[in-house]
């Protein structure tokens, strides 16, 4: 069954939590925790992801087909146990793309009512 | 590790299928956010509790459909209150039939009739996952309800409840946003 693919706009607005998550897979795969680092590291340490909110906005995005699952091995700077890999889709790549388009626009319309400064920080 | 254990303990919050597929991922997590903090701190702690008090809920509620189950309950509801209001506005009608009947009582008791039928048409559409046409009848039935209350005062509580509540919060049911549903809210 030949099934139809939703236009990426069709996602958005996307919880902070899952473009956080999709920020830290647009640079690569990552295991978990290293999604976990990285979304606390770009966020400045003002996103703390827990396991719980962290598998489950994976699982929201796994059903939707914005991540897909690679085979799971071990990561050398952590431990010998193996671990689970997650990398964004191409679906996953255009809803993350038209997500920072979407908040661009919304950063632009703030410059032009003065909201922040006309240059970026 | 007590710390580990406790971990364990608290994945319990969570449904089992999610806990079968990712608990083993969440404890290496939490092993790893265990060597690189602090456990003894409290809000280390106070962190491990608000991630699970934050994201156990949603999963779960996700995992049993809850409103899935919800909407075929209330169509079921409104499939047998439909009907039961068919058979009191015949009742109505069989009562009101042994004396002379005024034009207005008989569009009311008409009305009421057709507000009924097409209830019982909402839930059938409701069942069906229907929501446009489900919508549709919704307003229709309630249009028709109000129109035969307010020309002749024959509804009874019961039927007043079924003909205009119940679509009222059936519609709000409807319309209620689902889309930010398919990625969560976190």
């Amino acid at each position: 069954m030949v099934t139809k693919r939703r236009p990426p706009e069709d996602y958005l607005p996307l919880p902070p939590a899952t473009f956080h998550i999709l920020l830290a897979l647009a640079a690569g795969e990552r295991h978990g925790y290293a999604i976990m680092k990285d979304v606390s590291a770009r966020s400045e340490g003002r996103v703390r992801l827990g396991p719980g909110t962290l598998y489950g906005a994976l699982k929201r995005l796994l059903e939707a087909g914005l991540v897909a699952e690679t085979e799971e091995r071990a990561d050398p700077e952590h431990d010998d146990e193996r671990r689970r890999y997650y990398r964004l889709t191409p679906l996953g790549l255009s809803v993350a793309r038209a997500e920072a388009q979407r908040l661009d626009a919304i950063v632009r319309a703030a410059r032009r009512s003065k909201l922040l400064g006309t240059r970026p920080a | 590790m007590i710390a580990e254990r406790i971990y364990r303990f608290l994945l319990h919050a969570y449904p089992p299928e999610f806990r079968a597929k990712y608990g083993r991922e969440m404890v290496l997590v939490f092993r790893d956010q265990c060597r690189d903090g602090d456990v003894r701190a409290p809000g280390f702690w106070v962190r491990v509790f608000w991630d699970v008090v934050r994201s156990a809920p949603a999963l779960r509620a996700h995992a049993t459909q809850t409103v899935e189950v919800f909407m075929k309950i209330a169509a079921v509801v409104t499939v047998l209150l439909g009907a039961f209001g068919i058979l009191g506005s015949v009742r109505e009608w069989i009562a009101g039939s042994r004396q002379p009947m005024s034009t207005t009582y008989v569009l009311a008791v008409v009305l009421g009739v057709f507000a009924f039928v097409v209830l019982v048409g909402a839930g059938v559409a409701i069942l069906r996952q229907r929501r446009h046409g489900a919508r549709l009848a919704l307003v229709v039935s309630l249009v028709l309800a109000i129109a035969a209350r307010l020309l002749f005062p024959w509804m009874g509580i019961l039927a007043q409840l079924a003909g205009i509540a119940l679509p009222v919060g059936l519609l709000i049911a409807l319309y209620w946003p689902s889309k930010s549903s398919t990625l969560g809210t976190a």
